[in-house]
């Protein structure tokens, strides 16, 4: 054998280091709260958010809802948005990779509303739908198409040349090329959006949320703030963090299973 | 029909341009008057509905909007007219974006070149990574009011991550080869760092810029929304309040301007800096 598996040990030190690193940060903080170095109306300790937490499971107050009914309202209005950008940009985006029409019309509406963050939509929305789920899903939606639809147009150019040419030498005609060679080739790109999109609806969510809503994650954090709890914006800061990253882990999943059926 | 082919390198480019027929389907189906129909039926819709009504008294024609723009560049708002509230928002977004950018760099290629200073990072950095920058508004009123300082936290935490995580996978993903070149020549660690790291390096940081101005661009106005006396998303928010969807529309087409014009610039930046870099578009 030409080739032989090294196995090389890592110093313990690189083995401690990260948690290490957890760990001064957790004990700097609680530290840093308990001395009274920032005063308990700035800041939480990590205690005192573990113990609001067991007590917003079953408590409503102050807020309104407790911890797991923010966290449904959040995860509904971000999941609706997100698979409604998906059935709506993916094939936008793939049609405007290949038809020059569907370029020529969807372009330069695109391109004028992309450049606007969607969190300056709120206002408007709040003006169209009030503060209820739908303003809140269009805004996430508004997020959530733009990185939907351009991997899929960038996939679809990607396409390789030569399989192009090759199709039409056996005289394929457009649609035909475009389901059965484009499609597949630009598919990689297109899951590739979907952990871009979803962080952007995530975050878009908590802003949609701090500014007009009666529930959910980012109402629980905008109303820690009101209330001077900092114990509350922390919880609310931590679930929304934790919140992502589980959604962002079930998506990485579905993207792995997706792509094992496209490589093989 | 004419086919025209070079050579470069070990490259064969073969052009063939084909001369259309002056025919009508041809003139209906050419992208670029196609872009002006999209535009003016888009224009045109947008006046529809806001003339009849179909949602209320919400939306504003485009007329009203632009005659709204124009009032608002001359009529002072708070103390400032529309030129001094783009002013506000964009030397916050460049006083954050400056400092989470002069922060997050450096750190992203320290964690990329030394795997001790990885190893400590990494796992806080992963901690802090899903939380979206808009969640610390309320963090950062605790702490700093609702001042300026405030707002330029809230731009220093978003442009911060994105800046630190291109920066190292920039690095990542440099060939080794280009290192071995190096080492052949007879340079030292020093000497890899400088010539291969940083510059093999910047493509992806400019890109992380990008990401992060377009980050800090939402941040701003989030917090300009939450709380300000003056901005862009001030303007957008005392629309609301007014009930003028005109001075919101004329607000959300300002920022679409600034924030196209500030992209603009920082890809001209990057095309002077890194000639080499070839575009997937």
């Amino acid at each position: 054998m030409a080739y032989e598996n090294v196995k090389t040990q890592n110093p313990l030190l690189l083995k401690i280091l990260p948690f290490l690193g957890i760990g001064i940060f957790f004990a700097v903080w609680e530290i840093v709260v308990d001395v009274g170095i920032l005063p308990s109306t700035m800041m939480a300790s990590p205690y005192e958010v573990i113990k609001l937490f067991i007590d917003k499971l079953s408590n409503p107050h102050p807020d309104g809802s407790t911890i797991g009914i923010h966290a449904w309202i959040s995860a509904q209005e971000a999941v609706t948005a997100y698979i409604l950008a998906f059935v709506m940009g993916t094939p936008l985006g793939l049609l405007m990779g290949w038809y020059k029409v569907a370029r020529g019309l969807a372009r330069p509406v695109f391109e004028l509303i992309r450049p606007i963050p969607p969190i300056a939509w709120i206002p408007l929305c709040i003006f169209w739908f009030g503060i209820g789920i739908t303003g809140k899903i269009f805004i996430i939606w508004i997020a959530g198409i733009v990185p939907f639809t351009i991997n899929a147009w960038v996939g679809v150019n990607m396409t390789n040349p030569t399989f192009i040419q090759m199709a039409r030498t056996y005289g394929a005609s457009d649609w035909q090329i475009f389901k059965t060679v484009c499609v597949p080739s630009a598919l990689p790109m297109v899951f590739g959006a979907l952990q871009i999109s979803l962080a952007y609806c995530w975050t878009n969510l908590v802003g949609a949320e701090l500014l007009a809503a009666d529930q959910g994650l980012g109402y629980l954090i905008s109303m820690g703030r009101r209330l001077a709890m900092p114990s509350m914006v922390v919880l609310g800061m931590v679930t929304v963090g934790l919140g992502g990253a589980i959604i962002g882990v079930i998506v990485d999943i579905l993207e792995k299973r997706f792509m094992s059926r496209i490589r093989r | 029909m004419s086919t025209d082919t070079s050579s470069t390198a070990n490259e064969i480019i073969i052009q063939t341009k084909a001369e259309k027929d002056f025919s009508l389907i041809n003139i209906i189906s050419n992208e670029y008057f196609l872009y002006v129909v999209s535009f003016v039926s888009f224009i045109a819709i947008w006046h529809y509905v806001a003339a009849a009504q179909l949602l209320g008294k919400s939306l504003a024609t485009p007329m009203d909007t632009l005659q709204e723009m124009t009032r608002l560049m001359t009529v002072k708002l708070a103390g400032k007219n529309l030129l001094g509230h783009i002013w506000a928002s964009t030397r916050r977004v460049f006083i954050g974006f400056s400092i989470g950018a002069a922060f997050g760099i450096p750190l992203g290629l320290f964690m990329a070149l030394n795997r001790y200073v990885n190893a400590f990072v990494k796992p806080l950095f992963d901690l802090f990574k899903p939380m979206p920058p808009l969640a610390w508004i309320s963090v950062a009123i605790l702490w700093f009011g609702i001042g300026e300082a405030s707002k330029i936290f809230i731009i220093v935490i978003g442009s911060f991550v994105p800046c630190v995580l291109n920066a190292y996978s920039g690095v990542r993903v440099i060939e080794e080869e280009l290192y071995d070149v190096v080492r052949v020549l007879g340079g030292n660690r020093w000497h890899e760092i400088i010539q291969v790291s940083f510059p093999a390096s910047l493509p992806a940081l400019f890109a992380g810029i990008q990401i992060s101005l377009s980050i800090s661009w939402t941040c701003v106005l989030a917090a300009e929304l939450v709380s300000a006396r003056s901005g862009l998303g001030w303007i957008i928010i005392r629309g609301m309040k007014l009930s003028k969807p005109e001075m919101v529309l004329g607000g959300m087409i300002i920022i679409a301007i600034v924030a196209t014009f500030v992209t603009v610039m920082i890809y001209g930046i990057e095309k002077l800096l890194c000639p080499w870099k070839r575009s997937v578009d």
